[in-house]
């Protein structure tokens, strides 16, 4: 029989054994996947689940493929995993709003034109693909889907207040912004409690995403003072003092509710946008149609992958990234998780072609595909969520509590240039 | 293990014979060390180190993946001309004290009802428990429709009073008294349970004392009740200072918005960026490491002059 203190002893041994044990392991942390494993790093919703078993059969006779959906905040984690050099994936998802602070870093992955991705590149779409090279030329990131800005709209509403309510009418009369405002106008005092606009931020973000340029240029220097911010924001404000926004909070139970009563009959959006319109408003089913973004093209959001450099067999990997990407998995990952495909070959593909009862029948391809390819090419820097975000704040108090839009626009640009100066931004 | 035999020796030296000087003190004890080892071990790598590294990291410029760059004092200096860290820190003061003053009235008045007789009252502390172990997430997804502008529950009640409605989660007081408000919600149950032990502690001799002397319930609340209850109520107060100037969840559900806008803003004119929220925003939406270390830093101070204040006050009761 153990007596207590040879009980406690082998007690704390055991304990002992387990803490120099768990050091001593912790110096073989392998740095990325270890035998037949290749690890995939995506997010719910980043790629299709469907594709992505479909690859894991395809490619089992060579590799085990580890697919593993990360929740939460998803940069931070691989970032963690990047720097700590543990267990780094073999393949990683990129998020589109994090790629420009991917690219400083290209180091950390694998340069894809050494795998020979160029043969691949006429097969995407050119600005998308040009997102994904970094500044001294090395390819990162390879295409998965976009996210081409549409106008959604309600045509029984438009057709109430007067406005042309068919899909091409509306992208033919309601095209620029001017012609958009003044329909704002027209259906504010038709329909009772209607706005077009949700809130400032809808005209202000598409407007900025419809340029060039956005807020720090190639060359370091903060460009958020010039012409083509100061006419997204002229063109927010003008917005606001013609009295096209809601009070509503974009996003809350407020919203849906307004959009089901047909208060908010409009909605300027990425095409993953019409997902979040089936789930949240799901009895709006048949009532909405799709037309172009008034003032033209734009994009927001869309995600890449990338092989990191722990990856062990970069050309397997990039084999599979290939194939899971072509042309016809992306129509999968339109149909299973309303990914926008990057390769045009598949906007002429059966399924994506299909009428969509949730828009009356409607081919939303013939708005979205077009959109697509005429998106304009801007240069995203890593500076600009840091520089970007005091123009939003001081724009949405002008929308929201009615702050004076000159003095708005001179803290903003005040806080933009003590920002620049800490990060190192030339004004 | 060869210190084992050592140790033994000691205890060979039968109990009634002077101490011997002990030279191995520390040495001689191994095996308590040894069985508090887990937690320390455990603090050095995940609570330690990481302390240690953030200070490092605030003296730098990192992006979180490429190589770090030497930044001096720099972005303490930034630090300190930073208006809206300042701003941050007003906010989660603001928001603390609307929280915790309602929350510390309404946890004692339901701690004087538990500890009066009533049936079912294990139902009860069970009941007001509940709030405080269910995840803030939800809870505050639950809050944000219940502080929506059109459809909430809130503003209903407004309107069945005859007031006007209040655009809650836009308006920068709105945001203020809805935060503060869920966070009463959770924790007044919490210190309920606190009160209560307090409550049952005081000797009831005192209140058929007082109840000879021809005390009412008031008087005896506010005579009897309350300057015994002190220390409670002075360590309730100290953890709802701690909870309080770590708020971060309860504004950032209640307030994200839509995928244009960060998730750490706030709100409008900011009015729920708390300390940590803007630690937050600056490390993970700019990619400022080194300037969110030396926020996490200027967090910290924060907090240790309120510790200061906290002990200040219970010091005061120690003398008196």
């Amino acid at each position: 029989m153990l007596s207590r203190r040879g009980l406690l002893r082998s007690g704390l041994a055991g304990t002992a054994a387990t803490a120099l044990g768990g050091l001593a392991s912790g110096c073989a942390v392998p740095t990325g996947s270890t035998g037949r494993d290749m690890v995939l790093w995506y997010w719910n919703g980043g790629l299709s689940p469907k594709a992505v078993d479909a690859a894991k059969a395809r490619f089992d006779s060579e590799v085990s493929l580890k697919a593993l959906q990360i929740g939460g905040y998803y940069r931070s984690k691989l970032i963690t995993t990047m720097t700590g050099r543990a267990h780094v994936p073999d393949i990683a998802g990129l998020k589109g709003e994090d790629m420009a602070s991917y690219l400083p870093n290209s180091a950390q992955f694998v340069d894809l034109r050494t795998l020979g991705a160029e043969k691949f590149k006429s097969r995407y779409l050119d600005w998308k693909w040009q997102q994904g090279v970094a500044d001294d030329g090395t390819l990162i990131g390879f295409p998965i889907d976009i996210g081409p800005v549409v106008h959604f709209y309600q045509p029984a509403v438009f057709e109430k207040a007067g406005l042309p309510y068919e899909p091409a009418d509306v992208s033919r009369e309601l095209g620029t912004w001017e012609q958009f405002f003044a329909a704002g106008e027209q259906l504010k005092k038709r329909v009772r409690g209607a706005y077009l606009l949700v809130d400032i931020l809808s005209v202000y973000e598409n407007s900025v995403n419809q340029g060039t340029k956005r807020y720090v240029d190639r060359d370091k220097h903060f460009i958020g003072d010039q012409e083509h911010v100061r006419t997204a924001w002229d063109r927010a404000v003008e917005a606001r003092r013609r009295g096209l926004l809601s009070s509503i909070v974009n996003g809350t139970p407020d919203a849906n509710a307004a959009v089901e009563k047909g208060q908010l009959p409009s909605q300027l959006g990425a095409a993953w946008a019409a997902g979040d319109l089936k789930v949240n408003v799901p009895k709006t089913k048949g009532k909405w149609r799709v037309a172009n973004c008034p003032g033209g093209p734009a994009n927001n959001g869309g995600s890449f992958l990338a092989v990191t450099k722990a990856c062990r067999e970069p050309e397997r990997a990039f084999e599979i990234m290939t194939w899971l990407l072509n042309p016809a998995n992306q129509v999968q990952g339109f149909v299973d998780s309303g990914l926008f495909p990057s390769t045009p070959a598949s906007y002429d593909m059966g399924q994506l072609r299909a009428p969509d009862a949730f828009f009356g029948g409607q081919i939303t391809m013939d708005v979205m595909g077009p959109t697509a390819e005429r998106i304009p090419v801007a240069y995203n820097s890593p500076y600009d969520v840091a520089l970007g975000q005091p123009i939003k704040d001081e724009i949405k108090n002008v929308g929201v509590l009615g702050k004076d839009p000159k003095k708005a626009w001179n803290e903003a640009m005040s806080k933009c240039r003590r920002i620049a100066d800490h990060l190192g931004v030339s004004v | 293990m060869a210190t084992a035999p050592a140790v033994d020796k000691p205890r060979a030296t039968a109990p009634g014979t002077p101490a011997a000087p002990r030279k191995k003190g520390i040495l001689s004890h191994w095996r308590l060390y040894a069985a508090i080892s887990p937690f320390y071990l455990l603090f050095l790598c995940f609570g330690l180190i990481p302390v240690g590294f953030s200070l490092y990291l605030s003296f730098h410029r990192w992006d979180g993946l490429g190589a770090m760059e030497f930044a001096g004092l720099s972005q303490y200096k930034y630090l300190i001309g930073d208006s809206d860290f300042w701003s941050s820190i007003g906010n989660t003061i603001v928001i603390w004290a609307l929280a915790t003053v309602p929350m510390i009235a309404l946890a004692m008045v339901t701690a004087v009802m538990l500890n009066s007789a009533v049936r079912f009252k294990n139902v009860y502390r069970f009941a007001y428990f509940l709030p405080n172990v269910t995840s803030v997430v939800a809870v505050a997804i639950i809050f944000g429709s219940v502080f929506s502008t059109n459809f909430g529950l809130m503003n209903a009640l407004l309107q069945a009073l005859g007031l006007d409605q209040v655009a809650w989660l836009n308006t920068p007081w709105g945001i203020k008294v809805a935060i503060a408000s869920l966070m009463t919600w959770q924790w007044t149950g919490y210190n309920a349970i606190i009160f209560l032990a307090g409550l049952q502690t005081i000797p009831g001799d005192l209140y058929e004392a007082a109840r000879m002397d021809g005390a009412g319930p008031v008087q005896t609340f506010f005579r009897i009740t309350l300057p015994l209850m002190r220390p409670v109520l002075l360590f309730v107060l100290v953890i709802s200072t701690v909870t309080g100037l770590q708020s971060f969840t309860e504004p950032q559900v209640l307030l994200q918005t839509t995928s244009n806008d960060s998730t750490f803003a706030g709100g409008p004119d900011h009015a729920g960026r708390t300390m940590v929220l803007y630690f937050f925003q600056q490390t993970f939406d700019n990619n400022d490491f080194g300037y969110g270390a030396a926020v996490a830093w200027g967090i910290f101070l924060v907090v240790v002059l309120f510790s200061i204040i906290n002990w200040r006050l219970v010091q005061r009761r120690d003398e008196a």
